[in-house]
Protein backbone atom coordinates (compact mmCIF):
# COMPACT_ATOMS: atom_id res chain seq x y z
CA UNK A 1 0.00 0.00 0.00
CA UNK A 2 1.24 3.45 -0.90
CA UNK A 3 2.52 5.64 1.86
CA UNK A 4 0.69 8.66 3.22
CA UNK A 5 3.01 11.04 1.45
CA UNK A 6 2.32 9.60 -2.00
CA UNK A 7 -1.42 9.68 -1.44
CA UNK A 8 -1.23 13.24 -0.20
CA UNK A 9 0.59 14.45 -3.34
CA UNK A 10 -1.91 12.58 -5.45
CA UNK A 11 -4.79 14.30 -3.66
CA UNK A 12 -3.14 17.63 -4.21
CA UNK A 13 -2.66 17.07 -7.91
CA UNK A 14 -6.26 15.97 -8.35
CA UNK A 15 -7.36 19.11 -6.55
CA UNK A 16 -5.26 21.29 -8.85
CA UNK A 17 -6.73 19.62 -11.92
CA UNK A 18 -10.19 20.07 -10.53
CA UNK A 19 -9.55 23.77 -10.12
CA UNK A 20 -8.65 24.00 -13.80
CA UNK A 21 -11.62 21.99 -15.00
CA UNK A 22 -14.09 23.97 -12.93
CA UNK A 23 -12.58 27.24 -14.19
CA UNK A 24 -12.94 25.96 -17.75
CA UNK A 25 -16.53 25.07 -17.00
CA UNK A 26 -17.27 28.62 -15.86
CA UNK A 27 -15.48 30.17 -18.84
CA UNK A 28 -17.37 27.95 -21.26
CA UNK A 29 -20.70 28.85 -19.69
CA UNK A 30 -20.12 32.62 -19.96
CA UNK A 31 -18.88 32.27 -23.53
CA UNK A 32 -21.91 30.21 -24.37
CA UNK A 33 -24.24 32.85 -22.98
CA UNK A 34 -22.55 35.61 -24.97
CA UNK A 35 -22.58 33.64 -28.21
CA UNK A 36 -26.25 32.81 -27.76
CA UNK A 37 -27.03 36.48 -27.37
CA UNK A 38 -25.23 37.25 -30.62
CA UNK A 39 -27.17 34.53 -32.35
CA UNK A 40 -30.42 36.06 -31.13
CA UNK A 41 -29.39 39.42 -32.62
CA UNK A 42 -28.79 38.04 -36.08
CA UNK A 43 -31.68 35.66 -36.26
CA UNK A 44 -34.36 38.17 -37.39
CA UNK A 45 -32.18 39.36 -40.27
CA UNK A 46 -31.29 35.90 -41.40
CA UNK A 47 -34.83 34.60 -41.25
CA UNK A 48 -36.17 37.62 -43.14
CA UNK A 49 -33.52 37.15 -45.81
CA UNK A 50 -34.46 33.54 -46.30
CA UNK A 51 -38.10 34.49 -46.41
CA UNK A 52 -37.39 37.01 -49.15
CA UNK A 53 -35.50 34.55 -51.30
CA UNK A 54 -38.51 32.30 -50.90
CA UNK A 55 -40.90 35.01 -51.97
CA UNK A 56 -38.81 35.81 -55.02
CA UNK A 57 -39.31 32.19 -55.97
CA UNK A 58 -43.01 32.32 -55.53
CA UNK A 59 -43.41 35.29 -57.80
CA UNK A 60 -40.70 34.42 -60.30
CA UNK A 61 -40.28 30.67 -60.14
CA UNK A 62 -38.79 30.51 -63.64
CA UNK A 63 -35.83 32.67 -62.69
CA UNK A 64 -32.63 31.03 -63.84
CA UNK A 65 -29.60 31.91 -61.78
CA UNK A 66 -26.16 30.44 -61.50
CA UNK A 67 -26.86 29.93 -57.81
CA UNK A 68 -29.61 27.40 -58.48
CA UNK A 69 -29.86 24.06 -60.09
CA UNK A 70 -31.44 24.41 -63.52
CA UNK A 71 -35.21 23.97 -63.53
CA UNK A 72 -36.14 20.32 -63.22
CA UNK A 73 -32.56 19.11 -62.85
CA UNK A 74 -31.43 18.44 -59.31
CA UNK A 75 -28.62 15.98 -59.95
CA UNK A 76 -25.34 16.90 -58.25
CA UNK A 77 -22.88 18.66 -60.51
CA UNK A 78 -19.62 17.16 -61.68
CA UNK A 79 -16.33 18.66 -60.67
CA UNK A 80 -14.54 19.93 -57.63
CA UNK A 81 -16.50 20.61 -54.49
CA UNK A 82 -15.60 22.98 -51.72
CA UNK A 83 -16.22 22.06 -48.12
CA UNK A 84 -16.00 24.29 -45.10
CA UNK A 85 -15.37 22.26 -41.95
CA UNK A 86 -15.91 24.03 -38.66
CA UNK A 87 -13.96 22.63 -35.72
CA UNK A 88 -12.71 24.11 -32.48
CA UNK A 89 -9.27 25.54 -31.78
CA UNK A 90 -8.90 23.38 -28.71
CA UNK A 91 -9.80 19.89 -27.69
CA UNK A 92 -11.24 18.96 -24.29
CA UNK A 93 -14.74 19.21 -25.59
CA UNK A 94 -15.93 15.62 -25.59
CA UNK A 95 -16.73 14.21 -29.00
CA UNK A 96 -17.42 17.63 -30.55
CA UNK A 97 -14.41 17.73 -32.88
CA UNK A 98 -14.51 14.04 -33.74
CA UNK A 99 -18.12 14.26 -34.88
CA UNK A 100 -17.44 17.18 -37.23
CA UNK A 101 -14.35 15.50 -38.64
CA UNK A 102 -16.17 12.24 -39.16
CA UNK A 103 -18.77 14.07 -41.25
CA UNK A 104 -15.98 15.59 -43.34
CA UNK A 105 -14.40 12.18 -43.89
CA UNK A 106 -17.74 10.77 -45.02
CA UNK A 107 -18.04 13.57 -47.54
CA UNK A 108 -14.50 12.96 -48.76
CA UNK A 109 -15.29 9.29 -49.27
CA UNK A 110 -18.46 10.11 -51.16
CA UNK A 111 -16.79 12.70 -53.35
CA UNK A 112 -12.97 12.53 -53.21
CA UNK A 113 -12.50 15.60 -55.42
CA UNK A 114 -13.22 18.00 -52.59
CA UNK A 115 -11.21 20.97 -51.45
CA UNK A 116 -11.22 21.48 -47.72
CA UNK A 117 -11.52 24.84 -46.01
CA UNK A 118 -10.97 24.32 -42.33
CA UNK A 119 -11.92 26.57 -39.45
CA UNK A 120 -10.16 25.85 -36.19
CA UNK A 121 -6.74 24.62 -35.15
CA UNK A 122 -7.94 21.15 -34.17
CA UNK A 123 -9.27 20.29 -37.61
CA UNK A 124 -6.21 21.75 -39.32
CA UNK A 125 -3.88 19.59 -37.27
CA UNK A 126 -6.02 16.51 -37.77
CA UNK A 127 -5.96 16.76 -41.56
CA UNK A 128 -2.31 17.81 -41.66
CA UNK A 129 -1.30 14.74 -39.65
CA UNK A 130 -3.07 12.45 -42.08
CA UNK A 131 -1.62 14.22 -45.11
CA UNK A 132 -5.02 15.28 -46.34
CA UNK A 133 -4.46 18.51 -48.30
CA UNK A 134 -6.21 21.61 -47.04
CA UNK A 135 -7.05 24.37 -49.46
CA UNK A 136 -7.15 27.06 -46.82
CA UNK A 137 -7.42 27.11 -43.09
CA UNK A 138 -8.79 29.84 -40.89
CA UNK A 139 -7.37 29.97 -37.42
CA UNK A 140 -8.81 31.60 -34.36
CA UNK A 141 -12.06 32.22 -36.12
CA UNK A 142 -13.81 29.51 -34.23
CA UNK A 143 -12.82 31.24 -31.04
CA UNK A 144 -14.49 34.53 -31.85
CA UNK A 145 -17.06 34.37 -34.61
CA UNK A 146 -17.78 37.78 -36.08
CA UNK A 147 -19.73 38.90 -39.11
CA UNK A 148 -16.56 40.28 -40.72
CA UNK A 149 -14.90 36.89 -40.48
CA UNK A 150 -17.93 35.16 -41.94
CA UNK A 151 -17.92 37.65 -44.79
CA UNK A 152 -14.26 36.95 -45.45
CA UNK A 153 -14.84 33.21 -45.58
CA UNK A 154 -17.91 33.52 -47.77
CA UNK A 155 -16.08 35.92 -50.13
CA UNK A 156 -13.38 33.31 -50.58
CA UNK A 157 -15.87 30.50 -51.20
CA UNK A 158 -18.03 32.57 -53.53
CA UNK A 159 -14.99 33.67 -55.49
CA UNK A 160 -14.14 30.02 -56.14
CA UNK A 161 -17.74 29.36 -57.05
CA UNK A 162 -17.95 32.28 -59.48
CA UNK A 163 -14.77 31.27 -61.24
CA UNK A 164 -16.12 27.75 -61.61
CA UNK A 165 -13.38 26.17 -59.53
CA UNK A 166 -15.87 24.97 -56.96
CA UNK A 167 -19.01 23.45 -58.39
CA UNK A 168 -20.78 22.91 -55.11
CA UNK A 169 -20.18 24.30 -51.66
CA UNK A 170 -20.82 22.41 -48.45
CA UNK A 171 -20.61 23.51 -44.86
CA UNK A 172 -20.03 21.02 -42.05
CA UNK A 173 -21.04 22.43 -38.73
CA UNK A 174 -22.49 21.29 -35.45
CA UNK A 175 -26.10 22.13 -34.88
CA UNK A 176 -27.58 22.65 -31.46
CA UNK A 177 -30.86 20.81 -31.52
CA UNK A 178 -31.72 21.58 -27.95
CA UNK A 179 -29.84 22.61 -24.84
CA UNK A 180 -28.72 19.05 -24.26
CA UNK A 181 -28.20 17.50 -27.69
CA UNK A 182 -26.16 18.57 -30.66
CA UNK A 183 -25.34 16.94 -33.94
CA UNK A 184 -22.74 17.43 -36.66
CA UNK A 185 -24.36 18.19 -39.97
CA UNK A 186 -23.24 18.71 -43.48
CA UNK A 187 -25.32 21.19 -45.46
CA UNK A 188 -25.07 22.24 -49.06
CA UNK A 189 -24.99 26.01 -49.39
CA UNK A 190 -24.56 26.42 -53.12
CA UNK A 191 -26.13 25.79 -55.50
CA UNK A 192 -29.58 25.91 -53.97
CA UNK A 193 -32.27 23.39 -54.36
CA UNK A 194 -35.42 25.01 -55.54
CA UNK A 195 -37.39 22.78 -53.22
CA UNK A 196 -35.42 24.16 -50.28
CA UNK A 197 -37.11 27.49 -50.71
CA UNK A 198 -40.47 26.13 -51.85
CA UNK A 199 -43.62 27.33 -50.23
CA UNK A 200 -44.61 25.31 -47.23
CA UNK A 201 -48.24 24.42 -46.80
CA UNK A 202 -50.26 26.97 -44.94
CA UNK A 203 -47.73 29.72 -45.51
CA UNK A 204 -48.85 33.11 -46.72
CA UNK A 205 -48.56 33.44 -50.48
CA UNK A 206 -47.78 36.83 -51.99
CA UNK A 207 -51.01 38.49 -53.05
CA UNK A 208 -49.70 40.56 -55.90
CA UNK A 209 -46.63 40.18 -58.07
CA UNK A 210 -43.57 42.19 -57.20
CA UNK A 211 -41.83 44.56 -59.48
CA UNK A 212 -38.14 43.68 -59.57
CA UNK A 213 -35.67 46.50 -59.91
CA UNK A 214 -33.66 46.28 -62.09
CA UNK A 215 -34.54 42.57 -62.51
CA UNK A 216 -34.98 39.43 -60.46
CA UNK A 217 -31.55 38.11 -61.30
CA UNK A 218 -29.58 41.11 -60.12
CA UNK A 219 -31.65 41.28 -56.93
CA UNK A 220 -30.75 37.65 -56.30
CA UNK A 221 -27.13 38.37 -57.14
CA UNK A 222 -26.97 40.99 -54.44
CA UNK A 223 -28.87 38.88 -51.91
CA UNK A 224 -27.12 35.54 -52.28
CA UNK A 225 -23.69 36.70 -51.01
CA UNK A 226 -25.43 38.12 -47.94
CA UNK A 227 -27.32 34.91 -47.54
CA UNK A 228 -24.16 32.83 -47.76
CA UNK A 229 -22.25 34.98 -45.31
CA UNK A 230 -25.28 34.95 -43.02
CA UNK A 231 -25.44 31.18 -43.27
CA UNK A 232 -21.75 30.83 -42.51
CA UNK A 233 -22.02 33.26 -39.63
CA UNK A 234 -24.89 31.38 -38.05
CA UNK A 235 -23.08 28.09 -38.66
CA UNK A 236 -20.00 29.50 -36.93
CA UNK A 237 -22.02 30.69 -33.96
CA UNK A 238 -24.06 27.52 -33.82
CA UNK A 239 -20.86 25.48 -33.76
CA UNK A 240 -19.33 27.81 -31.22
CA UNK A 241 -22.34 27.35 -28.92
CA UNK A 242 -22.07 23.58 -29.33
CA UNK A 243 -18.37 23.64 -28.65
CA UNK A 244 -18.90 25.54 -25.42
CA UNK A 245 -21.77 23.30 -24.49
CA UNK A 246 -19.72 20.17 -25.18
CA UNK A 247 -16.88 21.60 -23.14
CA UNK A 248 -19.25 22.37 -20.29
CA UNK A 249 -20.52 18.79 -20.31
CA UNK A 250 -17.01 17.39 -20.52
CA UNK A 251 -15.77 19.62 -17.71
CA UNK A 252 -18.80 18.85 -15.61
CA UNK A 253 -18.10 15.11 -15.81
CA UNK A 254 -14.42 15.79 -15.18
CA UNK A 255 -15.42 17.66 -12.03
CA UNK A 256 -17.60 14.76 -10.93
CA UNK A 257 -14.80 12.30 -11.61
CA UNK A 258 -12.43 14.45 -9.59
CA UNK A 259 -14.90 14.50 -6.70
CA UNK A 260 -15.19 10.74 -6.80
CA UNK A 261 -11.44 10.31 -7.01
CA UNK A 262 -10.90 12.70 -4.13
CA UNK A 263 -13.38 10.82 -1.97
CA UNK A 264 -11.70 7.52 -2.71
CA UNK A 265 -8.23 8.92 -2.14
CA UNK A 266 -9.06 10.58 1.16
CA UNK A 267 -10.65 7.35 2.35
CA UNK A 268 -7.51 5.49 1.42
CA UNK A 269 -5.37 8.16 3.02
CA UNK A 270 -7.28 7.90 6.29
CA UNK A 271 -7.02 4.15 6.24
CA UNK A 272 -3.28 4.25 5.69
CA UNK A 273 -2.84 6.84 8.40
CA UNK A 274 -5.00 4.83 10.82
CA UNK A 275 -3.13 1.63 10.15
CA UNK A 276 0.18 3.47 10.65
CA UNK A 277 -1.03 4.75 14.02
CA UNK A 278 -2.30 1.31 15.01
CA UNK A 279 0.98 -0.21 14.03
CA UNK A 280 2.91 2.33 16.05
CA UNK A 281 0.77 1.72 19.13
CA UNK A 282 1.25 -2.03 18.74
CA UNK A 283 4.95 -1.53 18.45
CA UNK A 284 5.12 0.74 21.49
CA UNK A 285 3.03 -1.55 23.67
CA UNK A 286 4.90 -4.64 22.47
CA UNK A 287 8.18 -2.89 23.26
CA UNK A 288 6.91 -1.91 26.72
CA UNK A 289 5.80 -5.43 27.45
CA UNK A 290 9.17 -6.82 26.36
CA UNK A 291 10.89 -4.35 28.68
CA UNK A 292 8.64 -5.32 31.62
CA UNK A 293 9.19 -9.03 31.01
CA UNK A 294 12.95 -8.52 31.01
CA UNK A 295 12.75 -6.57 34.32
CA UNK A 296 10.59 -9.29 35.88
CA UNK A 297 13.10 -11.94 34.98
CA UNK B 1 -49.18 62.63 -44.15
CA UNK B 2 -49.70 58.92 -44.48
CA UNK B 3 -47.20 56.66 -42.84
CA UNK B 4 -46.06 53.12 -43.39
CA UNK B 5 -44.30 50.50 -41.31
CA UNK B 6 -40.62 50.07 -41.92
CA UNK B 7 -38.29 47.33 -40.69
CA UNK B 8 -34.61 48.01 -41.17
CA UNK B 9 -32.66 44.87 -40.26
CA UNK B 10 -28.88 44.71 -40.24
CA UNK B 11 -26.97 41.46 -39.91
CA UNK B 12 -25.95 42.15 -36.32
CA UNK B 13 -29.00 44.00 -35.00
CA UNK B 14 -32.44 45.35 -35.68
CA UNK B 15 -31.67 48.91 -36.75
CA UNK B 16 -35.12 50.52 -36.77
CA UNK B 17 -38.66 49.26 -36.60
CA UNK B 18 -41.66 51.53 -36.63
CA UNK B 19 -43.67 54.10 -38.53
CA UNK B 20 -42.05 56.12 -41.27
CA UNK B 21 -43.15 58.94 -43.59
CA UNK B 22 -40.60 58.63 -46.32
CA UNK B 23 -37.66 56.42 -47.08
CA UNK B 24 -34.90 56.94 -49.66
CA UNK B 25 -32.69 53.99 -50.56
CA UNK B 26 -29.71 53.82 -52.91
CA UNK B 27 -30.46 51.19 -55.57
CA UNK B 28 -28.53 50.03 -58.58
CA UNK B 29 -30.30 52.63 -60.80
CA UNK B 30 -29.86 55.54 -58.40
CA UNK B 31 -31.76 56.69 -55.35
CA UNK B 32 -35.33 55.58 -54.96
CA UNK B 33 -37.86 57.27 -52.72
CA UNK B 34 -40.63 55.30 -51.06
CA UNK B 35 -43.79 56.90 -49.66
CA UNK B 36 -46.90 55.31 -48.19
CA UNK B 37 -48.91 53.00 -50.48
CA UNK B 38 -46.01 52.33 -52.77
CA UNK B 39 -46.60 49.47 -55.22
CA UNK B 40 -45.07 46.11 -54.43
CA UNK B 41 -41.47 45.84 -55.42
CA UNK B 42 -38.15 44.21 -54.58
CA UNK B 43 -34.94 46.07 -55.36
CA UNK B 44 -31.25 45.53 -54.79
CA UNK B 45 -29.54 48.08 -52.54
CA UNK B 46 -26.11 49.53 -53.26
CA UNK B 47 -23.82 50.72 -50.49
CA UNK B 48 -24.68 54.32 -49.77
CA UNK B 49 -26.84 56.58 -47.68
CA UNK B 50 -30.25 55.61 -46.43
CA UNK B 51 -32.64 58.41 -45.44
CA UNK B 52 -35.78 57.84 -43.44
CA UNK B 53 -38.17 60.18 -41.72
CA UNK B 54 -40.04 59.25 -38.59
CA UNK B 55 -43.37 61.16 -38.29
CA UNK B 56 -42.89 64.58 -36.70
CA UNK B 57 -39.10 64.42 -36.73
CA UNK B 58 -36.19 65.51 -38.86
CA UNK B 59 -35.03 63.04 -41.51
CA UNK B 60 -32.40 60.64 -40.25
CA UNK B 61 -29.40 59.25 -42.07
CA UNK B 62 -27.64 55.91 -42.03
CA UNK B 63 -24.67 54.44 -43.83
CA UNK B 64 -25.65 51.07 -45.28
CA UNK B 65 -23.95 48.25 -47.11
CA UNK B 66 -25.45 46.10 -49.90
CA UNK B 67 -28.72 44.30 -49.43
CA UNK B 68 -32.29 44.49 -50.62
CA UNK B 69 -35.52 46.35 -50.02
CA UNK B 70 -39.01 44.91 -50.29
CA UNK B 71 -42.27 46.83 -50.39
CA UNK B 72 -45.49 44.92 -49.82
CA UNK B 73 -48.87 46.02 -48.43
CA UNK B 74 -47.57 49.34 -47.11
CA UNK B 75 -44.90 47.46 -45.23
CA UNK B 76 -41.25 48.03 -46.10
CA UNK B 77 -38.49 45.61 -45.27
CA UNK B 78 -34.87 46.71 -45.64
CA UNK B 79 -32.27 43.95 -45.31
CA UNK B 80 -28.65 45.07 -45.32
CA UNK B 81 -25.35 43.66 -44.09
CA UNK B 82 -24.73 46.64 -41.87
CA UNK B 83 -26.37 49.96 -40.98
CA UNK B 84 -24.84 52.76 -38.92
CA UNK B 85 -26.05 56.13 -37.68
CA UNK B 86 -23.78 59.14 -38.18
CA UNK B 87 -23.16 59.40 -34.44
CA UNK B 88 -22.05 55.76 -34.32
CA UNK B 89 -19.40 56.26 -36.97
CA UNK B 90 -15.87 56.80 -35.78
CA UNK B 91 -14.40 59.36 -38.14
CA UNK B 92 -10.79 58.58 -37.27
CA UNK B 93 -11.36 54.88 -37.81
CA UNK B 94 -13.04 55.42 -41.16
CA UNK B 95 -10.16 57.66 -42.22
CA UNK B 96 -7.66 55.04 -41.17
CA UNK B 97 -9.54 52.34 -43.05
CA UNK B 98 -9.53 54.48 -46.18
CA UNK B 99 -5.81 54.91 -45.98
CA UNK B 100 -5.20 51.24 -45.32
CA UNK B 101 -7.42 50.18 -48.20
CA UNK B 102 -5.75 52.66 -50.59
CA UNK B 103 -2.39 51.29 -49.58
CA UNK B 104 -3.58 47.71 -50.12
CA UNK B 105 -4.89 48.67 -53.56
CA UNK B 106 -1.51 50.09 -54.55
CA UNK B 107 0.25 46.83 -53.76
CA UNK B 108 0.17 44.12 -56.38
CA UNK B 109 -1.83 41.46 -54.67
CA UNK B 110 -4.12 38.63 -55.65
CA UNK B 111 -7.39 39.42 -57.38
CA UNK B 112 -9.39 38.45 -54.36
CA UNK B 113 -7.46 40.67 -51.96
CA UNK B 114 -7.85 43.51 -54.43
CA UNK B 115 -11.63 43.04 -54.41
CA UNK B 116 -11.77 42.96 -50.64
CA UNK B 117 -9.70 46.14 -50.41
CA UNK B 118 -11.97 47.84 -52.93
CA UNK B 119 -15.07 46.89 -50.98
CA UNK B 120 -13.48 48.11 -47.74
CA UNK B 121 -12.57 51.40 -49.37
CA UNK B 122 -16.12 51.88 -50.67
CA UNK B 123 -17.58 51.14 -47.23
CA UNK B 124 -15.20 53.47 -45.42
CA UNK B 125 -15.75 56.34 -47.88
CA UNK B 126 -19.48 55.90 -47.54
CA UNK B 127 -19.25 55.97 -43.75
CA UNK B 128 -17.22 59.14 -43.82
CA UNK B 129 -19.67 60.80 -46.21
CA UNK B 130 -22.62 59.97 -44.01
CA UNK B 131 -20.75 61.21 -40.96
CA UNK B 132 -20.02 64.56 -42.58
CA UNK B 133 -23.58 64.93 -43.84
CA UNK B 134 -24.92 64.19 -40.39
CA UNK B 135 -22.78 66.95 -38.88
CA UNK B 136 -23.31 69.54 -41.62
CA UNK B 137 -27.07 69.47 -41.20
Amino acid sequence: MAGTKEIKTRIQSVQETKKITSAMYLIASTKLRRARQELEHTRPYFEALRGEIKSIFRTASDVDSRYFYPVGNDTPREGTYGCLVITADKGLAGSYNQNAIRQAQELLEWHPDTKLFVVGEYGRRFFAQRNIPIERSFLYTAQNPTMARAREISALLLDGFHRGELKEIFVIYTDMESAMSFQARSARVLPFHRTYFDTLDGERVAAEPFEFLPNANSVLDSMIPSYVSGFIYSALIDSFCCEQNARMTAMDSANQNAEELLGELSLRYNRVRQSAITQEITEVSAGARAQRQRKDR
Amino acid sequence: MDTFQVHILAADKTFYEGPCVSLVVPTTDGERGILAHHSSMIAAIQPGTLRYQVPGEEPRLAAISPGMVKVEDNDVLVLVDSAERPEEIDEARAQREIEEAREALLQQRSRQEHQIAQATLARALNRLRVKNMGIGR
